[in-house]
């Protein structure tokens, strides 16, 4: 089973997990001054009518486009903020400390939590459920010389935006290259 | 011979006093032709009567032509705004797609093949 899948099934069968809805939209601090200083930086807003607008320039015919519109449908946005820097410690983990703070709120559950000490890469995944369906989701992937920040808000289906992999240039995982999963999730 | 020719030449040419209406018929004449306009005057004036019609023509067309313009500047903008939407889009979804098959990889164990020793907390 796809790795992905295996956060589908976590999400959906999790009866632990608080059906509560708060609010999936976070607070992503002002990151000017870091974006200064990386070499390469990504910072895009996405509200629900600029979401509608580009999904009205996406072609059906194309499978990108028309996987990407499917992804899309029923979002009210998407936010991510991501820096590369050119050397270590180039940012402090204070700036992603505020992030971190918003998701011990109510409604939010850890998804996933990898942590690689080779390459000092710490993954975190949120989800925000509304009964069975993520409402938002969460992303904090913070390597020595790189950070992201992503923020969905609407119905998100990970299976779809799974089946994106290998259109915008990530790799497709091998299926059956499935390997005993060492997934930390928190109730 | 002489006096007869003379006679009649006088005849002819004797005063002839002018008809009673005939000062009233020449000023009322003189006044009808200053009111008449010359012909430059009358084209000129039969120009500025109709032109009008061709400003009205003239700024309507200025006006088709500028709205026009500006629709398709507004179509234009659009256009340009929603592919720069797009492009944010397949961006982010590139990004969040990334960084989620850095943790799929860690996840699955692959990242003592590729990404090194990983850890769960």
């Amino acid at each position: 089973m796809k790795a992905h899948k295996l956060l589908m099934f976590t999400i959906l069968l999790a009866p632990g997990w608080t059906l509560a809805a708060g609010n999936p939209r976070l607070t992503i601090p002002d990151f000017t001054a870091l974006s200064k200083k990386a070499s390469d930086s990504v910072a895009i807003s996405l509200d629900s009518s600029l979401l509608g607008m580009a999904a009205g320039f996406l072609d059906d015919s194309k499978p990108q486009d028309a996987a990407t519109k499917e992804v899309i449908k029923g979002l009210q946005g998407i936010y991510v903020r991501s820096y590369t820097f050119d050397h270590d410690a180039a940012y402090a983990e204070a700036d992603i400390d505020a992030i971190r703070k918003q998701l011990t709120a109510p409604g939010w559950n850890q998804l996933v939590q990898t942590r690689s000490r080779k390459t000092r890469s710490d993954v975190d995944i949120y989800v925000m459920l509304d009964g069975k369906q993520a409402i938002g989701l969460a992303l904090i992937a913070s390597e020595p010389r790189e950070f992201t920040i992503v923020n969905i808000i609407g119905a998100i289906d990970l299976d779809k935006l799974h089946k994106l992999e290998g259109q915008f240039g990530v790799p497709k995982l091998d299926p059956d290259a499935e390997k005993p999963s060492s997934v930390d999730r928190k109730k | 011979m002489n006096d007869d020719l003379e006679s009649r030449l006088r005849d002819a040419l004797r005063p002839v006093e002018p008809r009673k209406e005939f000062s009233a018929q020449l000023l009322a004449r003189i006044a009808a032709e200053s009111r008449r306009p010359a012909p430059g005057r009358a084209s000129r004036a039969r120009g500025f009567r109709s032109s009008p019609w061709w400003l009205a023509a003239g700024l309507a067309a200025s006006l088709f032509v500028a709205v026009g313009v500006q629709h398709h500047r507004s179509e234009l903008d659009q256009r340009e705004r929603g592919l720069e939407a797009r492009r944010q889009v397949i961006e982010a979804l590139r990004v969040t797609n990334q960084k989620l098959d850095l943790a799929s990889r860690v996840v699955r164990g692959e990242s003592s093949e590729t990404l090194g020793e990983h850890s769960s907390t």
